[in-house]
């Protein structure tokens, strides 16, 4: 679903962030990407997510080369990424329907949706999103009165309320308690199982990895170090993964 | 061993005394700038506080003369005080109408392209730079006297108050719900209208409403050069020695200012 091949990103400064990275992610299958801060991991996922133009390689999502789109036809093949961030990223005064819904604009480029207007039509979808993510009893509260962990559930609905076929999550549990964190990878793990997502996940914290994904990719410096089952990444590797990282 | 060490604590010492003496001098040398400044300036102004002590029995003289206010007249000072308020209403939905397209085009976050940032910059510069009752001047001598001239001198300076603020506020703007929107394949207009829009309307508001406070107190002076409204009256009624009717209009003048102020304080708050 998700098919990056010798991805790699040099930025105009001349730093190589990037250094021929290759993956694929099937459909149900959630892949991690662990590595210390400024190992290139966000930048893949950005790369990916067709946020960056990659120096070199190419991304293909759901058949479509993301690389070489541009404009409406990149936002077209936007819609079958879900992005989380690190952040929830949710309008705070709005409810969090509201942003949900906002997941399907994609679908409604209307004059009458760009002026700032829901597409009712969605709303159906919109409460399904919600239940899938436990939080249907929130739909009408401000998305600013919401905890962490349940704000970062909403920025998943979100992504779900677009019928995407991949889901890309930039660090979706670093500033999360250890519960909500477990939550969260819980809920996309289970995305990946039931409804056949390809996940691919940046984290920091490697026993989170360990625990929900199918995979594990363990980047260093812009390269691929490993790329392994998870049952067969131990503490040697993430050691290694790690060594020298200045916090 | 210990001498060395005292010659490097000493390399490192020798420069950060250095700095903090300069850094401790800086305060006194910026106070003594600034008392050179102000005397100067006090120069300029010619200021003579016994002036103050003189003119006490001229200020008397206008307060007795004054006193009491010709309260006969408040049915005609009725309507310049509509006007006043009409001019400053008028004039700041015209501006804050101009100034959001503007704004947007003079945030660096929203704006599709430099020329338009520079464009959009400049107008805003212009607009602001040009005091409101030089641009009532300007009006006047183009549309005439009354109170439109001085609706459209509050709406051009408004332009420029307000796209400068709201174009800042843009720029502080949280872009995070900017890039979700972007990311679910939204069109760019979808996700100015909702992701922009509702992320900073309360702030505009706020603006808005405090930029209608300002331009009701405005639109009082802008009477002063036959742009209409109450100002022009309290003028007529100085130039014809009317002090009761002077010190009427001070009073309807103190009130709509109240007024206004709490009104836009409680409306603020509400946003």
């Amino acid at each position: 679903m998700i098919e990056a091949e010798g991805l790699g990103m040099r930025y105009p400064t001349g730093q190589l962030a990037l250094d021929g990275a290759s993956l694929s992610v099937a459909a149900g299958e959630l892949v991690v990407v662990l590595g210390h801060n400024g190992s290139g991991k966000s930048t893949m996922l950005r790369c990916i997510a067709g946020m960056l133009r990659p120096t070199a390689g190419r991304v293909l999502v759901a058949g479509q080369e993301m690389t070489r789109l541009a404009g409406r036809a990149l936002a077209d093949a936007r819609m079958a990424l879900g992005m989380v961030f690190q952040h929830a990223h949710l309008v705070r005064r709005r409810s969090v329907l509201a942003n949900v819904m906002c997941g399907t604009l994609g679908r409604h480029r209307t004059a009458v949706t760009a002026l700032g207007r829901l597409p009712r039509g969605e709303f159906g979808c919109a409460m399904d999103c919600l239940h899938e993510v436990g939080l249907s009893a929130h739909a009408g509260q401000r998305a600013g009165t919401l905890s962490g962990g349940q704000a970062q559930r909403a920025s998943i609905a979100r992504a779900l309320a677009q019928r995407p076929k991949a889901m890309l999550a930039d660090e979706p549990v670093a500033s999360l308690d250890p519960e909500a964190a477990e939550e969260i990878m819980r809920l996309l793990r289970r995305l990946a199982v039931e409804d056949g997502l390809a996940v691919l996940c940046v984290l920091h914290q490697p026993e989170l990895a360990r625990r929900h994904a199918d995979r594990i990719l363990g980047l260093r410096a812009g390269r691929m170090v490993f790329l392994d089952r998870a049952g067969a990444v131990g503490d040697r590797e993430i050691a290694a993964l790690y060594e020298g990282a200045v916090a | 061993m210990n001498e060395i060490r005292r010659i490097e604590i000493g390399r490192i010492a020798a420069p950060v005394s250095s700095r903090v003496a300069r850094s401790s001098a800086l305060p006194f040398l910026g106070v003594f700038a600034f008392l050179v400044v102000l005397g100067q300036a006090a120069l300029v102004v010619h200021a003579r506080p016994q002036d103050l002590i003189t003119g006490v029995h001229g200020m008397a003289d206008f307060l007795s003369r004054a006193f009491p206010p010709d309260f006969s007249k408040l049915n005609e000072a009725a309507w310049p005080a509509l006007e006043t308020v009409d001019i400053a209403l008028f004039g700041t939905t015209a501006g804050v109408l101009l100034a959001l397209p503007l704004a947007v085009l003079a945030a660096r976050n929203t704006t599709p392209a430099r020329v338009f940032y520079a464009a959009s910059r400049s107008v805003i510069a212009l607009c602001r730079s040009v005091p409101d009752l030089v641009w009532a001047l300007l009006f006047v001598t183009a549309v005439g006297l009354g109170p439109f001239p001085g609706a459209l001198a509050i709406s051009v300076h408004s332009i420029g108050m307000l796209g400068r603020l709201f174009a800042e506020v843009i720029e502080d703007m949280d872009m995070g719900p900017v890039e979700a929107l972007t990311m679910t394949g939204a069109t760019r207009l979808a996700v100015f209208g909702h992701a922009v829009v509702p992320g900073v309307l309360p702030s505009l508001l706020g603006i808005a409403l405090y930029r209608l406070d300002e331009n009701i107190r405005s639109s009082l002076v802008l009477g002063f050069v036959g742009a209409g409204g109450i100002g022009f009256q309290l003028l007529t009624a100085m130039n014809l020695f009317q002090y009761r009717t002077v010190s009427l209009l001070l009073i309807v003048t103190f009130a709509i200012v109240i007024v206004a102020e709490r009104l836009s304080a409680a409306l603020r708050r509400r946003v």
